[in-house]
């Protein structure tokens, strides 16, 4: 490959500069070849022939690499040339399934997107649909403050998953153990509130699913008193760690301009000083109620995510403490009856279902109210024709649901703006000129998930 | 500011702070159409004007979005349809004539000023192709070769637009609505499931 491959990617210029490079033996071969998933591409591709240049391909089966991101490396040396990253593995096609369910099955479907952060897909994609209807402020109090509280406590678990694997990946098993360890407790209240360790299809569009449990207060504030010591124990571990700090320190540097140039948002854009927080600048879900701060750090590398990461967490559980001192009664679902899931759910003999007193009342009471039960659970509801785009601030950045209703009982088109999708696509800007062990350290501060970025 | 775009309902729609950003562009592209629906503001422009507006939205002071949020599509399909799609009363309804097209929707952001706003833009959706922004915002570069992947719109002006998340020889663009999607064979007096999009429920 020619020297004009040495060109340093800059966050201005894209990567991908045009013209055909002439190799040895004579094959033209394109200077920036996307590798995708086909197979059999690299047996035509001359390696080292005529300079140092070295093409490493990076995963997509590999440890360090968040699931299956492939990261095609142009190497001189050890030192990251290129990047190009592939994407598709795990595609699914889930946007396109949501085409053909009614919008209340869409819940089940967002949800295994970045899974995560389950809870922050469901609550993007309800307030989409609740937006569409127009019901946005008919949600009622204490279904918003319970997806609040949740949400935050999702929050807390996944930086714990992203300390865990980062930690593993620069060689910290403590870490590992102790961010799984925590996160666990996180998972078993929400299993508690929702039933399932993930992928909860807790929230729906108007409200939630059920109403938490009774003792769900109590069960939770044990975890957050609990959560605050373990906080400082990773603080402890980490924050002054000689390891820790020089293998993060100056690590993946995107600056605030670039981060606005690439699309970054969430940590990585507050670890570049920018205290731009979603939750503050355009709150949803009564968030203007609560009191914290938006942590932000100056150094824009891999150790400035791992503080604002850190912070946000302390920051989550006090607005969890908040929700909880101030949880509204009352319903959990909207009053409209032609929109809200007509069952509420009880625990039976034979397991979760729905209420015994509300069978009877349908089978043997009320021919009407069988009707109307059978037509919304088959059909669903109406959604008025239109476009709506609503982000909400999910732990990896920016969540956006761009959703187009053309006026029936499902919806026309779902598009998902997914941070980790666009992070990736910011990976040849933030490993330029790294070695490799530092590609790893980079990659994990951008803590990409996969499920989200092939959806 | 010009009748044209003073729809009534459109400002009740609309924040004080849309209204007046809105004014401000219509102000430097008279030609934009402006749209209001559950409080967002949206501007359909032509293909022409498309790379001129995402670059003053950038630039301008007063606009300064620093953020391409989103871009995505939405295929609408030719042919004639049925006004109101989803109806149970079983009397015959209204039917239309109308062009295909692929809408391409730009969401920008601004942190500065901290409004939102979709630029919407029409191709016709047998060949589908527009100017590429990938040179404005970095971050365009992999939301176009998703565009591209699937719904087949060929952004002119992109340095490598390729499939992004289907394989490379994948034959057809998946989420537009003519996509065939097949249906599923049941083993059960030769019986077959009918594609998704033909189910009743």
């Amino acid at each position: 490959m020619s020297s004009s491959m040495r060109t340093p990617a800059t966050a201005g210029a894209a990567w991908g500069d045009e013209g055909e490079v002439e190799v040895a033996g004579g094959t033209a071969l394109e200077p920036r070849h996307e590798f995708t998933v086909a197979a059999g591409e690299w047996q035509n591709l001359p390696d080292a022939v005529d300079d140092d240049l070295m093409v490493i391909n990076m995963g997509p089966q590999h440890p360090s690499t968040h699931g299956v991101l492939r990261m095609v490396l142009t190497l001189d040396g050890e030192q990251v040339v290129d990047n190009s990253p592939v994407i598709g593995y795990l595609h699914t096609g889930i946007e396109k399934n949501l085409e053909f369910r009614p919008w209340v099955h869409g819940v089940t479907f967002v949800t295994r997107m970045d899974y995560l952060s389950p809870l922050a897909n469901e609550l993007g994609y309800c307030l989409a649909v609740e937006k569409l209807l127009g019901i946005t402020d008919e949600v009622p109090e204490r279904a918003s403050a319970i997806r609040v509280a949740l949400n935050e406590l999702q929050r807390i678990a996944s930086h714990m998953v992203w300390l865990a694997t980062s930690g593993l990946e620069l060689g910290s098993t403590t870490a590992m153990i102790f961010g799984f360890r925590e996160r666990e407790t996180i998972i078993d209240i929400l299993e508690y509130v929702t039933g399932l360790r993930m992928n909860h299809a807790y929230i729906r569009p108007g409200g939630l699913s059920q109403d938490v449990p009774d003792d769900f207060a109590d069960r939770t504030r044990k975890v957050v008193a609990e959560l605050r010591n373990k906080v400082d124990e990773f603080e402890i571990l980490l924050s002054r760690n000689p390891i820790w700090l020089e293998r993060n320190t100056g690590v993946g540097i995107l600056t605030a301009e670039q981060c606005y140039d690439l699309g970054i948002t969430g940590p990585m854009l507050r670890a570049a000083g920018v205290a731009h927080d979603l939750r503050k600048a355009q709150p949803h879900s009564g968030y203007e109620q609560y009191d914290f701060d938006v942590p932000i750090a100056q150094s824009a590398d891999a150790y400035g995510r791992y503080l604002v990461r850190i912070a946000e967490m302390r920051e989550s559980l006090k607005i969890v403490t908040q929700v909880l001192d101030t949880l509204p009664s009352g319903p959990v679902m909207v009053a409209d009856a032609k929109i809200a899931w007509p069952a509420q759910l009880a625990l039976g003999p034979d397991g979760l279902g729905n209420a015994k007193s509300y069978v009877s009342k349908i089978m043997g009471q009320s021919m009407e109210a069988l009707i109307h039960h059978f037509k919304l659970v088959t059909e669903g509801f109406v959604v008025p024709p239109g476009q709506v785009y609503v982000p909400v601030e999910s732990p990896r950045g920016e969540l956006g649901y761009h959703v187009t209703s053309d006026g029936t009982n499902k919806p026309y088109r779902v598009h998902v703006r997914d941070p980790s999708f666009i992070a990736i696509g910011s990976l040849p800007v933030l490993t330029h000129g790294l070695l490799i062990a530092d590609v790893i350290a980079a990659v994990a501060s951008v803590d990409p998930v996969m499920g989200g970025v092939d959806r | 500011m010009p009748d044209a775009v003073d729809t009534s309902g459109l400002d009740i729609q609309l924040s004080e702070q849309l209204r007046a950003l809105r004014d401000h562009l219509v102000e430097a592209f008279p030609l934009l159409e402006v749209l209001g629906f559950r409080g967002e503001l949206t501007l359909l422009v032509t293909q022409g004007d498309l790379v001129e507006l995402v670059r003053f939205c950038r630039d301008d002071s007063d606009v300064s979005c620093e953020y391409l949020m989103d871009l995505s599509a939405v295929h609408w399909p030719g042919g004639e349809f049925s006004d109101q799609t989803h109806e149970t009363t079983g009397w015959p309804t209204a039917t239309s004539q109308r062009e295909g097209r692929i809408e391409v929707d730009y969401l920008l952001y601004s942190v500065t000023h901290n409004h939102r706003f979709r630029i919407r833009v029409d191709t016709p959706d047998d060949a589908p192709s527009l100017p590429s922004v990938s040179h404005l915002y970095t971050c365009a570069n992999f939301m176009e070769r998703e565009t591209y992947d699937f719904f087949g719109v060929s952004f002119v002006g992109h340095p490598n637009l390729q499939r992004i998340h289907m394989p490379d020889g994948w034959e057809g663009h998946p989420q537009r609505k003519d996509y065939p999607l097949g249906g599923v064979e049941v083993q059960y007096k030769g019986a077959t499931i009918p594609p998704p999009d033909e189910r009743k429920y």
